[in-house]
């Protein structure tokens, strides 16, 4: 890495710019780190087209990483595969020749029984009705794509999450707010207005010029006992019991900056091995924790000085891992355990190595929106939104 | 502000070396200059490279050069929106007006951000000598502006972000800004320029050309990368083309990469043209053929190429910078020119050329040799003639 750096980050530099070299230009750049170059225009390679490629849902399974895209307005998004081991992109699905109309994958993937992964999708805005997929990666990485329908008529899939079992699917629909719940069995869904902002809300939400994509709750996680918790207009903590089909706000609001408190937004989780939960609130972009046992809320607060925390992951050296921060600046890598607490290790910038460019260049990572561990723990995968999106990809020490 | 006459450091008959008046703590120019046609002058943006931009016109006939005033000033701009320098080129409309775009420079640019000591953006900003400078506003919160070309049939302006390479898209008849989004890998490629139909190009990470096609309103990539030496190193491939003159008349447009290849690229109304290599910007047979640094490229009315080689601690001859002349026709270079480094440190400037036949350069020079301590100079030189004075 030392002779890489000497070889090309550093003659770049100099090109950048007559002021001393500054320490301050320094990157995440672990070993054995690389990017794989999933968007291209006008390639003979296996690539995204142009606006249809920001990187919105990932998952990994085994060796392979999938990844759910959102497009631009007018356009729709893909599904694509890339492998870890080859580095490379090996399939991709135009979602538009299984569902046409639709704008985005940008839930992420949650897991079903056996390799099924089920995503939700946004339509256009003219029709934003979304539907729920169950996605597999078949036989030569064939993608395979099935489309079980509209679960909230007339709205878009905002959130989801499945349960442990695989057997029941959880969501936040858009834009309303409404939560709903899918048994994959039946195939029936139920939907509750218990969360979704009343009027009086929104009426206060306007005075902030803030849309759904602002206040509804991004992202839904289930404790050991079964609860799913979310969050809810009014910097608020919800939590569902399926078995009782009931609801319950937590005392403990959400961590804000005074006078903030309509930006609370949990957009990211993570369940930690003991149970207790990690989340992201994207409003000022603290880190937090909740015992499920006591509904405690403990503030652990900012990684950097900029809203926004879009992802979690645990790492196998038992580190949680975010993106903080991002447009109008840049997302930050970040690491936190309770005895080093945060680090923020800026953006990544590692080696991408693909046909054509075999000598290797640099890639930097600026606008990282999602990120997901190996089942194991030893990869770390962050997925660009950018007009152009890139996998970033990282081994984590043991 | 004051003027002053221009005043030759040397005795070549064909090359000047003018000064910046009135601006004690110039230290450079980065490619901020251009030609404006409708009053046949030339204009510079000088940097202390810190926070203060002075704007200047050269008049060739006068050989006059005049400080109009500095952009913190006739843009209004609030300390809070410091600008470091003008790393754009300069470009004319057909009325005379001069459009370009700032820069932070300065470390501090890239990553305060929201900190009282961080940077607001870059901003697009028109001047001409009747009306003054016009603010045509910011381009990407937080992000400079490499640099800008014109459209000059539309008046749209293009424009690229650093440190995020964004592709900006401005029409400042209806304060229609678009972001047309990332091309770019770790690298800024710095150069925009645009084709006679005024379509406009840049590269992207595999130095293949990127063309904005106006007729489609859309991006369109060149399917190949443009030429490079077998083990160009990929620093060099993500930062594209340094310099470009366009020959219109023999429908060309020369470029020079970063990877030191000489290419005459002829552009298409619709789609990507016919890219042509025409081989190394020199041949020393010493060191790596793309190792030679060009940041400039100016051609002639004899329509021979003329580029200075060397800067950023790169130089071709041992801390000499060299004037080079290539005729396209036969693929000669010729070294016509050589100043030691703390003359001629670097220069940058692309196809400007007056109604003599002057091309110029937008210099500086290092006297002491060490750090950092520059001086701005702009090069006049008339590979045919003895420059008027």
């Amino acid at each position: 890495m030392r002779n890489l750096t000497k070889k090309i980050f550093f003659p770049a530099l100099y090109l950048a710019c007559s002021a001393p070299l500054l320490a301050q230009y320094t990157f995440f750049t672990p070993k054995d780190a690389f990017a794989i170059e999933v968007s291209l225009p006008n390639s003979a390679e296996k690539r995204l087209p142009m606006y249809r490629n920001a990187i919105t849902s990932l998952a990994v399974q085994g060796d392979r990483i999938l990844g759910g895209t959102t497009a631009k307005e007018g356009l729709s998004p893909y599904l694509f595969v890339a492998s870890i081991s080859a580095r490379k992109a090996v399939a991709l699905k135009d979602l538009q020749e299984t569902i046409p109309g639709q704008k985005s994958i940008a839930t992420g993937f949650c897991k079903g029984s056996g390799n099924q992964l089920y995503a939700g999708t946004m339509g256009q805005e003219s029709k934003v009705a979304g539907h729920l997929l169950q996605v597999s990666i078949g036989d030569g990485d064939a993608i395979q794509v099935k489309d079980l329908g509209i679960p909230v008529a007339g709205e878009g899939i905002f959130t989801l999450l499945s349960n442990k079992q695989g057997t029941e699917l959880y969501g936040i629909s858009y834009p309303s707010g409404r939560f709903f719940t899918y048994n994959m069995a039946t195939k029936k869904t139920q939907v509750f207005d218990e969360v979704a902002p009343k009027e009086k809300e929104l009426d206060n939400l306007h005075e902030y010029a803030v849309g759904p994509e602002v206040y509804l709750c991004k992202a839904l996680i289930q404790d050991n006992a079964g609860l799913v918790y979310g969050s809810a207009v009014g910097n608020r903590l919800f939590a569902f019991d399926p078995a009782k089909k009931a609801f319950q706000f937590l005392e403990t609001p959400l961590p804000a900056v005074w006078g903030r408190e309509v930006l609370g937004q949990v957009e990211a989780w993570a369940k930690a091995p003991d149970g207790k939960l990690y989340g992201g609130n994207a409003g000022d972009g603290q880190l937090f924790v909740l015992n499920p046992a006591t509904k405690k809320i403990k503030n652990l607060g900012k990684p950097m000085m900029m809203g926004r925390l879009q992802s979690l992951a645990f790492g196998r050296d038992g580190k949680l891992y975010g993106l903080a921060g991002g447009a109008p600046g840049y997302s930050h890598l970040f690491s936190y355990d309770e005895n080093a607490g945060f680090v923020d290790l800026g953006n990544p910038e590692f080696k991408m190595v693909e046909p054509g460019i075999e000598q290797g260049i640099l890639w930097r990572g600026f606008q990282l929106s999602t990120l997901a561990a190996s089942a194991d723990g030893k990869y770390m995968v962050m997925g660009e939104d950018e007009a152009l999106s890139q996998l970033m990809i990282f081994p984590v020490g043991q | 502000m004051c003027a002053a006459t221009a005043f030759a450091q040397n005795a070549d008959k064909n090359v000047s070396f003018i000064e910046y008046p009135d601006f004690p703590e110039a230290h450079s120019t980065w490619g901020s200059i251009g030609y404006n046609a409708a009053s046949n002058t030339v204009h510079i943006g000088v940097t202390n490279h810190a926070n203060n931009i002075g704007l200047y016109t050269f008049d060739p006939v006068q050989n006059a050069m005049k400080l109009n005033g500095f952009i913190r000033d006739l843009a209004h701009l609030r300390p809070y929106q410091w600008q470091g320098k003008i790393h754009s080129k300069i470009v004319a409309a057909a009325d005379g007006s001069i459009f370009f775009s700032t820069d932070g420079g300065e470390s501090r640019e890239e990553y305060l951000m929201e900190h009282p000591q961080g940077y607001a953006g870059g901003f697009f900003m028109k001047w001409n000598p009747k009306t003054g400078l016009e603010n045509l506003g910011i381009g990407m919160q937080y992000e400079s502006i490499k640099d800008v070309d014109i459209d000059p049939k539309t008046g749209t302006i293009y424009g690229i972000s650093y440190p995020q390479a964004h592709f900006l898209v401005y029409d400042p008849a209806k304060n229609h800004m678009r972001d047309l989004g990332r091309l770019a890998s770790s690298h800024v490629p710095r150069v925009l320029f645009t084709d006679w139909w005024g379509n406009c190009y840049y590269v992207d990470w595999r130095q293949r050309l990127v063309k904005y096609e106006k007729d489609s309103d859309s991006l369109v990539f060149a399917r190949e990368s443009l030429p490079a030496f077998p083990g160009t190193p990929g620093s060099k491939i993500i930062t594209g083309v340094t310099a470009y003159a366009k020959d219109e008349a023999k429908g060309i447009i020369y470029l020079i990469t970063y990877g030191a290849k000489l290419i005459a690229f002829h552009p298409e109304k619709n789609g990507i043209g016919k890219v042509e290599d025409l081989g190394g910007v020199i041949e020393t047979g010493k060191a790596n053929a793309w190792g030679p640094y060009v940041p400039n490229l100016n051609i002639g009315k004899n329509g021979k190429l003329y580029y200075i080689i060397g800067g950023h601690g790169n130089y071709v001859l041992k801390d000499k910078t060299v004037l080079v002349e290539c005729d396209p026709a036969t693929g000669k270079k010729t070294i016509l020119r050589e100043y030691p480094i703390t003359a001629v440190t670097e220069a940058t400037g692309c196809d400007i050329r007056d109604k003599d036949g002057n091309l110029y350069f937008a210099a500086r020079r290092n006297p002491s040799g060490v750090g950092d301590s520059t001086r701005p100079f702009m090069i006049q030189f008339n590979p045919e003639n003895e420059i008027r004075k």
